[in-house]
């Protein structure tokens, strides 16, 4: 029973975390109908951020958590403009601005002094291209298609890791973070104060969330816009506040789950978007857009991963088979996925997802 | 010799078209016969020339005749990508995966027992075949973004499989294929002797790569202008309008089919693969390379055959080219800042932003990114947009 319990505990803790990701999986998807691959490089970013703000330059955890999600989310804002609604001036301000960060930083000063003179850069070069724009008229905003968008955020997803690499190398870091490696004994069940943190953080997001999605203007101009996205436009709701906002609190979230990531014993390094990719059997269980989903596909995943990996090592006497080391180390985070393969042949759309209709 | 000459130097303008039989010819005017005697010419003697003049741009800075091979195999993988995802319209991230059965079985029959080469090269598609005819009747429920997903997840399941099927994949540390026959009729792949001349093994490998590589591509092109191709871009456009049309996308229709011939070609592919890399592990067939095929397609242009060929030419021969001139410096442009990439390091140990290795997956990421932006049709579209300004100039249309 303590097995069980200790397993549960954990897979909950695992699964608050899947719950987070996933949950900036779906508000993405619910407002643009595109799957953002490169959730998983906001959220390297915002461990990172976190990482820089705390260890560094040695400010408050919290505050550091606050200015990595506010950070986050403006680049998650950044990327939505720029690559999915193809906007030319921001295009342009956010490539000069990149570039001068870049050649500053080669030059040998720091990344600090780069930023801000790229900023500087990248607010000009916006201008002068909306003035250009302006003359010459406006290309309204063309939208991807779908396999498109998608192949876009897995190009970010890539370059946002290398650029964390080449920013803060390849090496594994340790956030200072409050809670560290200290415990609680309930029983025999040992309960990690970080893991306490991350489900506590979880529970925080994913309230947050459904008060703005349920209570507030934004929010059902977001829904609005899932039901039926002209119709959206013809009420007068602004689709770009409403694509903004949606990749701006994928953002937040993503810093959440990253700062969770980085918390307690675990370490960054700038692989660890290998979550997000274990976060998708959840997705898929929960259905993609739907915010309940996540969160009852986050911890059934979550749970199963972890009963699974302590129940390999060690399987209950009633168990036909006694020896399971043929199954591999690690089998746990394969296990999820066949059983979202599983999932998926019985309900193509999840258990709270919405079923497409189909017409010729 | 005249019937030969005839075909090749048959009616000379395009327009003309007035007979049936000529609208089913593959290459119907002049120039593209001349362009096919031109490819066929390159094939035979490129790997004569390319350490010599003109080629030295290339062959000084990475780009060797082995590089070329590697460029035939990707390019075999993303002719199958295109037929599944260009021309049927489902996006397969697990290409990786039916590239890898198919390198992992020519090692472990070539090496354990010890079949000829002509055996692996039909058994490797076979079995690759049948591992996508399983995966295909997934595609028969789901659509778009719950495909990828699902093709992710054989991403991992195959590489938890490579990592533990000890016996047949040797694990993490992967596996030898250093023993696979490469007896092909008269030609030894390993060391090629043709009427007394010895070449040694890039060459071979140069010419039985890229031969297999003009196979299937004539294979491919033929398919999809055939019934079944236009089947498949039904399928693409609308597929429950192709089914109401009578496309059979049943269990064994066409979307299975895809699949399994994708993933058979893709499998091909990785039957070369092995013998030329010699040591296969499971790092050979991550996520990043299911990537890199779907780069190669994107940037050549989806729903072309040649595109497939220059997209896996550029994707692979690019990260050698900027790995040799990081060493050697830019000619004339890098004097101005000294040589080298700026910013780049060449080896770890060097100063520098950023390292090769990382660089390459920058650029991969951008240009998939820039290509679908900007041109989602690729280098094909482009070709086919400047051809047709030149063909119908000095009008616009």
């Amino acid at each position: 029973v303590t097995q069980f319990l200790q397993a549960g505990f954990d897979g909950l803790a695992l699964g608050s975390q899947y719950a987070l990701i996933v949950l900036g999986f779906v508000v993405v998807y619910r407002a643009t109908g595109i799957i953002n691959f490169a959730q998983g490089g906001a959220l390297i970013l915002g461990a990172y951020m976190t990482y820089n703000v705390s260890n560094t330059w040695g400010w408050n955890f919290y505050l550091a958590v606050f200015i990595s999600a506010v950070v986050v989310a403006t680049f998650s804002v950044l990327l939505q403009r720029v690559m999915i609604q193809r906007i030319f001036r921001e295009t342009t301000g956010v490539l000069l601005g990149l570039l001068v960060w870049a050649s500053f930083v080669y030059n040998g000063s720091s990344h600090l002094v780069g930023v801000l003179i790229g900023v500087v850069g990248g607010v000009g070069a916006w201008w002068v291209a909306a003035r250009v724009e302006a003359r010459i008229g406006a290309r309204g905003p063309s939208e991807l298609p779908v396999f498109g968008a998608i192949m876009v955020t897995i190009g970010v997803l890539f370059v946002v890791k290398q650029v964390v690499a080449a920013i803060w190398g390849f090496g594994e870091l340790s956030v200072d973070d409050p809670w560290e490696i200290s415990t609680s004994r309930v029983g025999d069940v040992i309960l990690g104060h970080a893991k306490i943190a991350t489900i506590v953080l979880a529970m925080i997001g994913l309230a947050l969330f459904f008060v703005i999605d349920r209570y507030t203007r934004i929010g059902i101009a977001m829904r609005a816009t899932h039901f039926d996205h002209e119709a959206a436009i013809a009420q007068g709701i602004s689709t770009k506040l409403v694509f903004a906002t949606a990749f701006g609190l994928a953002g937040v979230v993503a810093a959440l789950a990253g700062t969770s990531a980085a918390a307690g014993s675990d370490l960054i390094n700038p692989n660890m978007d290998l979550i997000v990719f274990l976060a998708f059997p959840a997705m898929i269980l929960g259905g993609f857009d739907s915010p309940g989903g996540a969160v009852v596909g986050g911890v059934t995943v979550g749970l199963f991963q972890n009963l699974v990996k302590t129940y390999v090592v060690n399987p209950p006497s009633w168990f036909p088979v006694e020896d399971m080391d043929w199954l591999g180390a690690g089998f746990e985070r394969v296990a999820i996925f066949v059983m979202m393969v599983v999932v998926l042949m019985v309900r193509p759309y999840g258990f709270f997802g919405t079923e497409e209709v189909r017409r010729v | 010799m005249s019937a030969v000459l005839r075909t090749l130097w048959g009616r000379s303008n395009e327009r003309m078209i007035v007979e049936y039989h000529d609208d089913l010819r593959l290459f119907p005017t002049r120039a593209r016969r001349a362009w096919l005697v031109f490819l066929v010419l390159a094939w035979i003697f490129l790997p004569a020339v390319w350490d010599r003049a003109p080629f030295t741009i290339l062959s000084d800075n990475g780009v060797s005749l082995n590089t070329l091979a590697y460029a035939g195999v990707f390019a075999i993988a993303s002719i199958g990508l295109n037929l599944l995802t260009g021309y049927t319209g489902q996006v397969s991230l697990g290409h990786s995966v039916f590239l890898a059965v198919g390198a992992y079985f020519t090692a472990y029959a070539g090496s354990t027992w010890d079949m000829p080469m002509w055996q692996w090269l039909i058994l490797a598609p076979a079995v690759g075949w049948v591992v996508g005819a399983l995966v295909g009747p997934f595609a028969l429920r789901l659509r778009g973004n719950y495909l990828v997903v699902v093709t992710l997840g054989l991403v991992f399941i195959g590489e938890h499989i490579f990592r533990n099927w000890k016996s047949v994949t040797g694990g993490s540390t992967g596996t030898s294929a250093a023993a696979v026959p490469m007896e092909l009729g008269p030609f030894d792949v390993r060391s090629l002797e043709i009427f007394g001349r010895q070449f040694d093994e890039d060459r071979a490998f140069f010419w039985l790569i890229w031969l297999v590589v003009g196979i299937v591509a004539w294979l491919v092109k033929n398919v999809v202008r055939s019934r079944a191709g236009r089947a498949l871009q039904a399928v693409r456009d609308r597929d429950m309008a192709a089914e109401i049309i009578g496309i059979d996308v049943g269990i064994l229709g066409y979307k299975t089919q895809a699949f399994a011939w994708s993933a058979a070609i893709a499998a091909l592919a990785g039957a070369l693969y092995a013998p030329l890399q010699l040591f296969i592990g499971p790092g050979d067939f991550g996520l990043l390379v299911s990537i890199l095929f779907i780069a190669m397609i994107i940037l050549g242009g989806m729903g072309t055959i040649y595109g497939s060929v220059i997209g896996a030419l550029i994707i692979t021969a690019m990260p050698r080219l900027i790995e040799g001139y990081s060493d050697s410096g830019i000619p004339i442009v890098g004097r101005l800042w000294g040589g080298g990439l700026p910013g780049v390091a060449a080896k770890t140990s060097d100063d520098g932003l950023i390292t090769v290795s990382s660089l390459n997956v920058v650029i991969y990421g951008l240009l998939i990114a820039l290509f679908l932006l900007v041109e989602p049709r690729g280098l094909a579209g482009i070709w086919v947009r400047i051809r047709n300004y030149f063909s119908t100039w000095p009008f616009s249309y």
